[in-house]
């Protein structure tokens, strides 16, 4: 597989007045392509620091991130901000839709950064977020008027529309009910079946269990990886049993 | 205390718009406090500066030759007034004097002695040489306040009047205190008995009433009853001044000023009330679930709205109080700006109570807003404002939805923008029709001063030639008129009359002066509002001010009372006009001689092709048509030959038969031995060469100059108060939306395509707008202009244009400048939060 994302030596660290925090040390990392690479790690490990530096959505404070050849964490944020739309879906835990725009104006002022408007474009959002069962009626509405699962379907649409090399997601379940999460975990990995290269932060097995590689991190170091075949395999107990046991073996 | 605590909390929170809120209120309370106190103060100190010099209220000057004692009668019989005083003075229209700089300026001079002086009021003296250097001066002339203040005279320095050529220079003894004569209108010095005789030759005799009346004194009615005691049209040879006119004089545009500055309160108000309104708005969304927390803690609405509203008691009370107390400290920097435009030496007195109540009013004014927009707490029971406010929710039709869209996401997204906040733009599009009125009144004042005195000689509605001659009565206006037109230099010549012909017209106090041409096509500086220009002799022109004060408009016939008969003409046209106080009439040459027949045009106004060639032209005339009979009267030696000093002192001796004697002909021949040297008064065409531009440059340039940069400061000021509104507008905007902007961030819309959408946003309320400020500032201009001067300054649609289009990019450019916080959202910590 070709490695999409690669660190080196990557280092993040925040400063609180005098005190330094080193959240990512010296990190080489690579991201394959059509690989479901799931972050995982304890809380302060740095995996959400992780995933908004690979993203382009913060810079590295030392090392440096590659998408494909071309080095972007020298990028300016303008430059950072059209590599994201041209490269990246994001899917965030909070579920950020833009509360004055409806459900189907929150997809595409997404669309429309990249794309022209057009019929095609139109229809095909119709049916994506038909798709994901969110129908005509739903899709005139606005955030408030949505469930959570709901509001987080319409942000995975509003990620992939673009059909984004890859697809960036922060703890997409935390904030919704299991059987909500388990019809967003769906669309994931419908959309990881076409191809989809996702990067995806969780502390959720059932979550993590829909990836094909997890990347355990300590202390802003990669301690560990799992891989794992695709997702919906013949014997789901195994896979489970076999995710626990290197995550035991992590110490999570 | 515990809200007083919230509202500090609030303010530390906002430190920016609290500065602005505290600024704008400043601002207001000062200009206003600055306009409540001196809109009486400079009247009154006028009066006490005036009482001080015990000056008479009233003096008329009427032409020495043509005054009769009967005038003096009818004030003592029939208004009882027992102390007229007489006296002998001169009067100089237009008479050269060399300035500070060394310029030749025109002024209108009158010449008295000391007794006359004492005759009209207490002589106060001022800044002076002493008594011993005085003794020793030859010619020692004390000169009003005036060219100390405005002149920049000192006692001691020279004092040059120049007439046909010729310097007449004066040492300073000193500077008196005048209550009449100390404005750009008419000025009065003071000279010796020897050099009022010196100058008799040179400036005509007028005879001067001066008195006092306690009760209304109509110089209409007075005239009237002169005339027809003498049969002498006596509205034209007096030249009338009271303490009322003098008021006016000194104090008109002080007051333009002051209406000004209360003209940019009013903006600044509006701007500081908007924001306040803004303000509270937006901090009661943002707070929301605060204000939920609160409330389920126990805190009642109203308790919460009054944080608010102490929030900008607070703000709106530090602005309004520092303003007030700096209108009080701005008084020596009042009395400083009144004594430079009044000329005289006066005090204001800070009235602390009128200050107070502008604070007061502020203050309400803040309060009352505060009020009504902190109210909406109450709308937010806990889970309600828990739920973000029940307006969060869209339950009504999508505005400008993205699937038809047909440009830009950028604008579409920024339009969509304006209806989620329409309020808010309603608000900031009322600011900034305020504020435009304000910076196109200015703008288009500066327009019309930008070249000095020519914006105001235009308005005129007279005539501005270079050399206006008074000819000798007995001269062929025509001929010389044709004589003139030959000369290369001459681009036109045009006759008419020396001004000053008083008429009256039925149904109207307002006496006119009557401006005649036989051809007003040909005229350059009388231009017509509406209407057409006379061309019949029943046909007459009235001035902007009269259709305005009279309700009289074009169509309607109007009443011109003579010396002996009265006739009626029908208006045909309205001309902007300055002069006269803004009421002149303008008739035909044949229409004025329906009332006065035997009047005949006595003054010739040339216009050159360069105005430089003035100087040597008016040698040229002066050599070819005799000096100006009066400078010729002063002609003391000639070199040259017996016969050539004969012939001098002839002309000299007949000037001043012409000049001082009302003289038409003279022949004369003298015998020397076998030869005979004779003569006569023909080469004295010329009674008086003067320049109305040089008067008008000396009345009108400082004026011109001090609106220019008043002007000019304003647009500054009011930029600054845009700038800081739409500045917190944006940077509120940014902060509230700081979620939304963070999730488009990381949708890879980069920060300057955010910047332009808010930019965007404000562009069609900032376009609407600025063309309901072009059109209402027209209105503002034509009723201040009107209000104050009578004229319409000429609106330059260009300049309209050109300024509102500068407006909205100003708008859009500080605007997008403010946007620029979005850079610093991270959509990492947006995210993280």
């Amino acid at each position: 597989m070709i490695p999409i994302l690669r660190t080196e030596k990557l280092c993040k660290s925040f400063s609180n007045g005098a005190a330094q925090q080193h959240v990512i040390k010296n990190l080489d990392l690579e991201i394959m392509e059509g690989d479901f690479t799931v972050i995982m790690g304890a809380s302060g490990s740095g995996k959400s620091t992780l995933l908004y530096a690979l993203s382009g959505m913060d810079k590295p404070t030392l090392g440096k991130v590659f998408f494909g050849d071309t080095e972007i964490s020298g990028y300016t944020n303008d430059q950072l901000a059209v590599f994201r739309r041209k490269n990246c879906g994001f899917v965030f835990q909070s579920i950020d839709l833009l509360e004055n725009q409806s459900v189907l104006d929150n997809v595409l002022t997404g669309a429309f950064a990249v794309q022209k408007n057009s019929p095609e474009l139109i229809k095909r959002v119709k049916e994506l977020l038909a798709k994901v069962g969110l129908d005509e009626k739903m899709q005139k509405k606005y955030p408030n008027q949505l469930s959570g699962g709901e509001a987080q379907r319409v942000g995975i649409v509003r990620a992939v529309i673009n059909e984004p090399k890859i697809l960036f997601a922060d703890e997409p379940t935390g904030s919704l009910n299991s059987a909500a999460g388990k019809d967003v975990l769906d669309i994931f990995t419908g959309v990881h079946e076409n191809g989809q290269s996702i990067v995806m932060v969780t502390h959720d097995i059932k979550t993590a269990l829909r990836g094909t590689r997890v990347v355990y991190l300590r202390d802003g170091k990669a301690v560990g990886e799992h891989r794992m075949a695709k997702y919906g395999g013949n014997d789901p107990k195994e896979r489970r049993e076999k995710l626990t046991a290197f995550l035991d073996e992590m110490g999570w | 205390m515990k809200i007083f605590r919230l509202s500090l909390f609030n303010l530390k929170r906002n430190k920016r718009e609290a500065a602005a809120i505290v600024f704008l209120t400043l601002v207001t309370a000062f200009l206003m406090a600055v306009f409540a106190v001196s809109i009486t103060q400079i009247n009154s100190a006028f009066d006490r500066a005036f009482e001080e010099t015990g000056s008479a209220d009233y003096i008329l000057l009427l032409q020495a030759d043509k005054y009769r004692d009967i005038y003096r009668d009818i004030l003592e019989e029939e208004y009882n007034i027992n102390d007229v005083r007489e006296s002998s003075v001169l009067y100089g229209l237009a008479a050269s004097a060399i300035s500070k700089k060394g310029e030749s300026i025109a002024y209108n001079l009158i010449f008295v002695t000391e007794s006359t002086e004492r005759k009209i009021e207490n002589f106060k003296k001022l800044n002076a040489l002493s008594d011993d250097e005085i003794e020793k001066l030859s010619h020692p002339i004390w000169l009003p306040q005036y060219f100390e203040i405005t002149g920049g005279f000192a006692p001691g320095e020279t004092f040059t009047l120049v007439s046909g050529g010729r310097d007449y220079p004066f040492t300073i003894a000193g500077f008196y205190s005048t209550g009449l004569y100390n404005s750009d209108s008419m000025l009065k010095c003071i000279i010796t008995d020897d050099d009022m005789v010196l100058l008799s030759a040179v400036y005509e005799e007028y005879h001067m009433i001066a008195f006092d009346t306690e009760g209304e004194f109509s110089h209409e009615e007075y005239y009237e009853k002169c005339s027809a005691k003498s049969n002498e049209n006596v509205s034209s040879i007096v030249l009338p001044i009271d303490k009322d006119r003098e008021r006016l004089f000194e104090t008109n545009f002080l007051n333009v000023f002051l209406y000004m500055s209360v003209f940019l309160s009013v903006v600044t108000m509006i701007s500081a009330l908007f924001l306040i309104l803004h303000k509270i708005s937006k901090d009661i969304e943002e707070q929301m679930v605060q204000i939920g927390v609160l409330e389920a803690l126990g805190y009642t609405s109203c308790e919460l709205s009054l944080s608010y509203i102490l929030e900008y008691i607070i703000t709106g009370g530090v602005g309004a109080i520092i303003g007030g107390i700096t209108a009080a400290a701005f008084s020596p920097v009042m009395d400083t700006l009144t004594r430079g435009m009044m000329n005289r030496d006066v005090h204001t007195d800070v009235n602390i109570p009128r200050i107070l109540i502008v604070v007061i009013l502020i203050i309400a004014l803040v309060t009352l807003f505060a009020l009504s927009r902190a109210a909406r707490v109450k709308k937010l029971p806990p889970v309600v404002a828990f739920r973000k406010g029940i307006k969060t929710h869209h339950f009504g039709k999508n505005i400008l939805p993205l699937e038809k869209m047909r440009h830009s996401i950028n604008i579409r997204l920024a339009f969509k923008g304006i209806f989620n906040d329409l309020r808010s733009n309603i608000g900031m599009g009322i600011c900034i029709i305020a504020a435009g009125v304000a910076v196109m009144f200015s703008v288009y004042t500066f327009d019309f001063f930008k070249s000095g005195y020519n914006g105001l000689m235009g308005v005129m509605g007279m005539e501005m030639s270079d050399i206006g001659i008074v000819m000798m009565s007995g001269v062929n206006g025509e001929k010389f008129c044709d004589e003139i037109r030959k000369f290369p230099e001459v681009e036109k010549v045009l006759l008419t009359r020396a001004t000053g012909n008083y008429v009256e017209i039925k149904g109207s106090n307002q006496s006119a002066v009557a401006i005649s041409y036989a051809d007003f096509s040909l005229t350059d500086n009388i231009r017509l509002k509406t209407g057409r220009f006379p061309e019949y002799d029943n046909e007459i022109m009235i001035s902007a001010k009269r259709e305005e004060t009279e309700n009289r408009h074009i169509g309607d016939s109007i009443i011109i009372k003579g010396d002996v008969c009265e006739k009626s003409y029908i208006i045909t046209g309205i001309v902007p006009a300055m002069n006269n106080n803004g009421m002149s009439v303008y008739m035909t040459e044949d229409g004025y001689r329906r009332i006065r027949p035997n009047d005949r045009p006595n003054t010739v106004e040339i216009t050159l092709k360069d105005e430089k060639d003035r100087p040597a032209f008016t040698d040229k005339l002066t050599a070819l048509y005799g000096a100006s009979a009066k400078d010729a009267a002063y002609e003391q030696s000639v070199r040259g030959s017996l016969e050539e000093r004969i012939r001098a002192k002839a002309d000299e001796k007949m000037a001043v038969l012409i000049s001082q004697y009302g003289v038409t002909d003279v022949d004369y021949a003298i015998r020397i031995g076998d030869t005979v040297i004779s003569g006569n008064s023909s080469r004295f065409v010329i009674k008086e060469i003067s320049s109305v531009k040089d008067i008008a440059k000396s009345q009108m340039g400082p004026i011109a100059a001090v609106t220019k940069t008043f002007s000019f400061w304003a647009v500054i000021f009011i930029a600054v108060v845009v700038a800081v509104i739409l500045g917190i507008i944006a940077v509120s905007a940014v902060k509230r939306q700081r979620r939304e902007f963070g999730i488009m961030k990381s949708m890879g819309y980069t920060s300057r395509e955010l910047m332009i959408q808010l930019t965007l946003r404000i562009l069609p309320v900032t376009i609407i707008s600025s063309c309901i400020a072009a059109v209402l500032s027209v209105w503002v201009q034509r009723v201040f202009w009107m209000a104050a001067f009578g004229v319409q300054i000429p609106e330059s649609l260009p300049l309209m244009i050109g300024t509102a289009v500068v407006l909205v990019l100003f708008c859009l450019v500080v605007t997008y400048i403010s946007a620029g916080k979005i850079r610093k959202i991270s959509v990492t910590e947006l995210m993280t939060e």
